[in-house]
């Protein structure tokens, strides 16, 4: 690791609010990966994780002081702003959407495979990951999130409750409904319904009561 | 353990939460005597691979480097062209300081070279001028020599009186228009450039003349 990137993320930040663009440089490319994929993996969508990384990144070039070192590191007060502009782009958004129309448009799931093994196996893997990708984007944002949090970015409950802002309690609550309304999904799509009812959650045909519950 | 308990802790039982060792064992052992259980179990680990999968494949995602190429720009924009305009402001502003400067000084020493030519007398195209230069054929080029009175000669006709009048004009003439002054010339030598100083009252005639060596 080179001294410039063992400078702390306030020094950096308070270079570059006077003008120092190698700082703001670094900060972003120390930065902009998690951002993005969380962004990702929320919105399944590329072209929208990359907008908000972008906005999340103006503002803090445009009002540096918005972060507060006393609160916070920047990674989780960065995280915390990219976690309301996904939030906010979901609300916009219609909860249910068809899975032909993120193929068609081809912006949904545009999932590159990177190994070794046969155009098969290779075809099997990605039709596997596009289908969770696929059930984990039908999810509520509720409990996408708790998903996403805990399940892919493998953070503890602690973490994720304090990514949230709520109990540890409710974050536990959310990920048990999440999977159970995951695993309905992912045997919806293999086309090989089991009896599902473990978690009191029969298919989708309980999310609205799921979304009450909240 | 109950299916119920199995259910809230199943998935913790199988993955890195942080469990107990009996609970982990209770529900390893009640997975074991119950298919229903275990065929929940079977299907937690598969969505797990699953969702492993889902991780590991965007596990490298970066946003495009033109999302980085368009930030520095903006960057740029916001902190650079605020600089460039304030230095052209204060560019501005100098120059125009400077072209101040610059034209008071010229005044300044127009007004000294004005003040310098009035204090010097009058100009030598004048009175004394158009008595003494074109008439005796003098150089244009005319000075005033120092004041002291001691070795003039009188021109014959002139009556010495006061003086306080008078001016002094330094002339270059041919040593001829003496002669016209009314003083004896050397004829062998009267085609030769003199400078003279002649002292001209305030009638604009010459009055005295000294030879200068």
């Amino acid at each position: 690791m080179s001294i410039a990137d063992q400078e702390r993320d306030d020094i950096l930040l308070r270079r570059a609010g006077k003008g120092d663009e190698e700082a703001f440089t670094l900060l972003y490319r120390r930065h902009q990966g998690a951002l993005y994929r969380s962004a990702l993996r929320m919105t399944g969508n590329p072209w929208v994780a990359e907008e908000i990384v972008q906005d999340v990144f103006l503002m803090l070039m445009r009002d540096p002081r918005k972060y507060d070192a006393a609160r916070g590191t920047l990674g989780g007060f960065l995280y915390g702003v990219t976690r309301n502009r996904v939030l906010k782009h979901l609300e916009r958004l219609p909860r249910e959407i068809p899975l032909e129309e993120h193929h068609e448009n081809g912006n949904g799931l545009s999932i590159v495979l990177k190994d070794a093994s046969s155009p098969a196996i290779q075809a099997e893997k990605r039709e596997r990951v596009e289908r969770v990708w696929a059930a984990v984007l039908e999810l509520p944002a509720e409990f996408r999130e708790a998903v996403v949090l805990c399940e892919l970015e493998e953070r503890s409950y602690e973490e994720a409750a304090q990514v949230i802002g709520c109990p540890i309690g409710t974050v536990r609550s959310r990920l048990h409904r999440g999977r159970a309304l995951l695993m309905a999904r992912l045997e919806m799509l293999r086309g090989a319904p089991r009896r599902l009812n473990a978690a009191g959650v029969n298919g989708f045909e309980s999310k609205r009561e799921v979304r009450n519950d909240l | 353990m109950t299916c119920d308990e199995f259910e809230a802790i199943g998935w913790d039982a199988q993955s890195n939460a942080p469990l107990t060792d009996a609970q982990r064992a209770a529900a390893a052992e009640h997975a074991v005597s119950c298919t229903h259980c275990a065929a929940l179990a079977d299907c937690w680990e598969a969505t797990r691979l699953e969702l492993r999968s889902l991780a590991q494949v965007t596990t490298t995602a970066e946003a495009p480097a033109r999302v980085e190429m368009r930030l520095r720009q903006q960057f740029r924009a916001q902190h650079h062209t605020p600089k460039a305009r304030r230095t052209a402001v204060v560019t501005a502003w100098v120059l125009a300081a400077a072209a101040v400067l610059v034209g008071a000084a010229s005044w300044v020493n127009w007004r000294t070279s004005q003040n310098r030519a009035v204090a010097l007398g009058p100009d030598p195209g004048g009175a004394h001028g158009r008595s003494v230069g074109p008439s005796f054929g003098a150089d244009p080029q005319t000075f005033m020599a120092d004041s002291e009175l001691s070795d003039f000669t009188l021109l014959p006709g002139v009556w010495p009186g006061d003086t306080d009048d008078d001016a002094i004009l330094r002339v270059r003439m041919q040593r001829g228009a003496l002669g016209v002054l009314g003083l004896p010339v050397n004829e062998d030598r009267a085609n030769e450039w003199i400078q003279v100083d002649l002292l001209v009252g305030d009638d604009g005639l010459p009055e005295a003349v000294r030879l200068r060596e």
